[in-house]
């Protein structure tokens, strides 16, 4: 007799619920850390996962991933990428792994709600997979992030990034314990798995692994890629509890999870990834344009995912849409402008090739955002740089924790979407981030933002040095032009055929 | 900025290690000081310091009666790490799947005593509802825990529960498929949820599931549920399996055991650093006199009716005590 076939004991493996009696449902399961929004347990069983694995096949399956990736590093150390690749790329490494690594880590915290407190059975083995995924990504990439830390003090961050109050890093755990830290079973199945997974980290794991490729950073494409096979997979918890959801009269709330965790994801994603795609990747290399790719990954695939499962795109849809041209280049020139203030060296990313391409891209950039930049190159090529960098802080909004920005210069409608809650003013950078905090305040309010802080006197002293000194920065960490301004001699007079335009 | 008089150096490791003379393990590199939430005792989560969830992690983690000033120096004994755990359990499966493919070859389970399946039926299939409980258990310790090293050891567990609860529903098929009449493969709920041999684990495991003190919850679970199950359902009854030639169950178990002495061995090495601090010693006994007694109740109940169930019981008990001896802790 053969081995049995995964499908003939696989249903039995997914059949555990039971019916506690020396505790009650609700002290097994309480609400707020179970989320089963009043559906009865029985209900939850028809979870059905459609990415199936058992447990041996898993090993086996990660193992060779696993050797994979590991010998593509080992066989590849030799050639020294890091130290020939361009700065632009390493900047993106940098700000990738102190961004990534240590939150990936974290979601295991997010699979592990799952795992314990979902009623859904299927969901609570998938999660177990999930936790072991995220343990990995962590792992994984720490360990290859690690071997760069003799090169510069930067690459610390990749384990210090989340354990400082560096406003980017400050943004980034505002975000992720709101979507998978300190949210129910079914809220983490949707927010973490569903919106941010399945939405966008094939954003940032397989459109950023084509710039890698291009690069000749293959060590990065083949981990990152490898990673997003496991994304994949354990993504797929949250389609399952949405039917649940839909089929027992929960879809308002679903939508609502759904529209939060969306919108929250497409901001921390306008800050890190779209710099990333269109100004530090060095022009020969971009595969496209970040608002391409998020055409292809977001609004051709995501759109139709939730549409197929029958909700609704999120009611800001045509606002995303409009931002896609707009929100990533003002983060851009926020992060070079304040750039001491993160632990990765901003590539200006502004040659006049550079702007051929983004004007192509983003018709109406020179008028715009290159006035901007404009008056930034004068300044440089005309030996003020002490006129490039911050002398004040930036607004900052109390949901997404990144400045608040807008079109400036021709297009100009900057503009603070203000709210009074319990006596307290609060400012956000859009509608929908305004909306997101209405939706429930007791989440958000007391929380307080790096200005918050600043002006309450939690930072001293009170000037650019207090500052660095709060975020953790230190000289040697703190960031600073990725090409040493060499760029800039494209703009002095005496280079031929080069022009500011 | 950029002409700033001191600059700091770059570092052979992460900043957090490099203080120690002894160059970082790979393990090392990977595992530590991960849990960001510890930065800030009064608000773990970044977000309004009153969330429940905020709460939960200040009453359940950060004010835990079990006290140590630095959590983060947990070391797993086994310094497993995602891909090395792969691998040894990759090992591990391979030499079940070849357990499985044989025995299913030579037809191993119709050579098996009609009275010995209806023992599997009624002691050996439902344990698929025992692991997942403990498998639910590990997943809350993951979360809770104080330092990143005790969430992965308590991760690996999780699977490892999965991986036995994965063994009981294959063997399940195949048993039902031999003896279609004992209700294996249907009744099993019905027995985890009323049968008197089964009664004592559901009672331990509910209520250890809602311990929700993060030490406290490892102690039920990890020092009192994981002994009695490995003492009574993995060894007691594997033991009796060897009395009727029940091969599969035993060099199953024998596979699974070699999990639970790799949880032991961390488990172990947890409660030797909280007895650092000699205030935990009380802390630790007292849960101990609270959940022993369910634990040896639960062996008892599940033994009572297995050939020599007396004697199984008795040495499950034993080793329970002799474990928590051993770890310096007064047993029951």
């Amino acid at each position: 007799m053969p081995l049995l076939d995964r499908s003939e004991y696989y249903d039995l493996i997914r059949t555990t619920n039971w019916t506690p009696s020396y505790v009650s449902e609700d002290e097994l399961y309480p609400e707020e850390m179970s989320g089963s929004r009043g559906i009865p347990m029985e209900k939850w069983e028809s979870f059905d996962e459609p990415y199936k694995v058992a447990y041996g096949e898993y090993v086996a399956t990660q193992r060779e991933k696993d050797s994979g990736a590991y010998s593509v590093k080992a066989a590849l150390e030799r050639a020294n990428f890091v130290d020939t690749a361009d700065p632009g790329w390493i900047s993106i490494l940098k700000a990738h792994y102190g961004a990534i690594s240590v939150p990936e880590y974290a979601a295991m915290t997010g699979e592990a709600r799952m795992a314990r407190f979902s009623k859904a059975p299927g969901n609570r083995n998938m999660a177990v997979f999930g936790m072991m995924d995220e343990t990995r990504h962590g792992q994984i990439q720490l360990y290859f992030a690690h071997e760069h830390t003799r090169r510069s003090r930067q690459w610390d961050w990749a384990h210090k990034a989340m354990h400082a109050n560096e406003w980017g890093a400050l943004a980034a755990r505002h975000f992720f314990d709101d979507m998978m830290m300190t949210r129910d079973a079914i809220a983490v199945s949707l927010m973490l798995t569903f919106a941010f997974e399945t939405g966008f980290t094939n954003m940032q794991f397989l459109g950023l692994a084509a710039d890698a490729a291009e690069a000749g950073d293959h060590t990065f494409a083949n981990l990152i890629s490898s990673v997003q096979t496991d994304e994949a997979r354990h993504a797929q918890q949250g389609g399952p509890n949405l039917k649940i959801l839909i089929e027992n009269g929960r879809k308002d709330e679903a939508q609502k999870m759904i529209d939060v965790a969306f919108w929250r994801s497409w901001k921390l994603f306008s800050v890190l990834t779209g710099p990333m795609m269109d100004y530090y990747t060095p022009l020969e290399s971009r595969e496209q344009s970040f608002k391409e790719f998020m055409q292809e990954w977001i609004i051709g695939q995501f759109e139709r995912q939730i549409t197929d499962l029958g909700l609704d795109t999120p009611w800001y849809w045509d606002e995303f849409i409009r931002a896609l041209d707009e929100t990533h280049h003002g983060m851009h020139l926020g992060v070079w402008y304040w750039r001491p203030t993160v632990w990765w060296n901003p590539a200006a990313g502004v040659t006049p090739e550079d702007r051929d391409w983004l004007e192509e891209k983003y018709p109406g950039w020179n008028d715009t955002w290159g006035n901007l930049w404009d008056v930034i190159i004068e300044n440089l090529v005309e030996g003020r740089p002490e006129l490039t960098g911050p002398a004040t802080l930036p607004m900052i909004c109390n949901m997404s924790n990144i400045p608040i920005v807008g079109t400036p210069s021709n297009g100009w409608n900057v503009k603070d979407y203000p709210l009074v809650h319990n006596g307290r003013l609060y400012h956000f950078g859009s509608e929908p981030d305004r909306w997101v905090f209405e939706q429930d305040p007791e989440r958000y309010q007391g929380h307080m933002n790096f200005i918050d802080r600043f002006l309450a006197g939690w930072i001293q002293p009170m000037d650019l040095m207090g500052g660095l000194q709060y975020m953790g920065l230190a000289p040697g960490e703190i960031g600073d032009d990725a090409h040493n301004y060499e760029w800039v001699s494209r703009y002095t007079p005496d280079v031929a055929g080069t022009a500011a335009g | 900025m950029t002409d700033a008089p001191e600059v700091l150096k770059p570092l052979r490791t992460w900043s957090h290690l490099a203080t120690r003379r002894r160059r970082p393990t790979e393990y090392e590199v990977v595992s530590t000081n991960l849990h960001y939430r510890q930065d800030n005792p009064d608000s773990p989560w970044e977000l309004d310091p009153d969330i429940h969830m905020n709460k939960w992690y200040r009453r359940y983690c950060n004010d835990s009666p079990l006290r140590h000033d630095d959590w983060d120096a947990f070391r797993d004994p086994d310094q497993l790490v995602y891909r090395t755990y792969n691998i040894l359990q990759d090992g591990q499966e391979t030499y079940v799947r070849s357990v499985l493919e044989q025995f299913s070859d030579r037809e191993h389970d119709s050579g098996l005593s009609v009275e010995w399946a209806g023992i599997l039926a009624s002691h050996h299939t439902p344990a698929r509802y025992l692991f997942h409980t403990l498998q639910m258990a590990s997943a809350y310790l993951s979360q809770m825990a104080p330092a990143s090293t005790i969430s992965n050891c308590s991760t690996f567990e999780a699977a490892d529960s999965l991986r036995w609860l994965t063994h009981t529903a294959y063997r399940t098929v195949e048993l039902s498929r031999a003896f279609p009449d004992l209700g294996i493969g249907t009744e099993e709920r019905r027995r985890w949820e009323s049968d008197d041999a089964w009664q004592g684990f559901r009672e331990l495991m509910e209520k250890a599931l809602v311990a929700w003190d993060w030490a406290e919850s490892f102690t039920a679970v990890n020092l009192v549920a994981k002994p009695a199950v490995e003492g009574a359902v993995l060894s007691g009854l594997s033991r009796a399996g060897r009395q009727e030639d029940d091969l599969v169950l035993s060099l199953l178990t024998e596979s699974q055991l070699r999990d639970s002495e790799r949880h032991r061995r961390w488990s172990t090495a947890l409660v030797e650093m909280a007895l650092e601090n000699e205030g935990n010693r009380d802390v630790l006994n007292g849960w101990l006199a609270k959940w022993a007694p369910m634990g040896e109740a639960a062996v008892d109940a599940y033994c009572a009716n297995l050939p020599d169930g007396g004697a199984l019981a008795a040495s499950a008990k034993e080793a329970m005590s002799s474990f928590h001896t051993g770890l310096g802790l007064a047993a029951g």
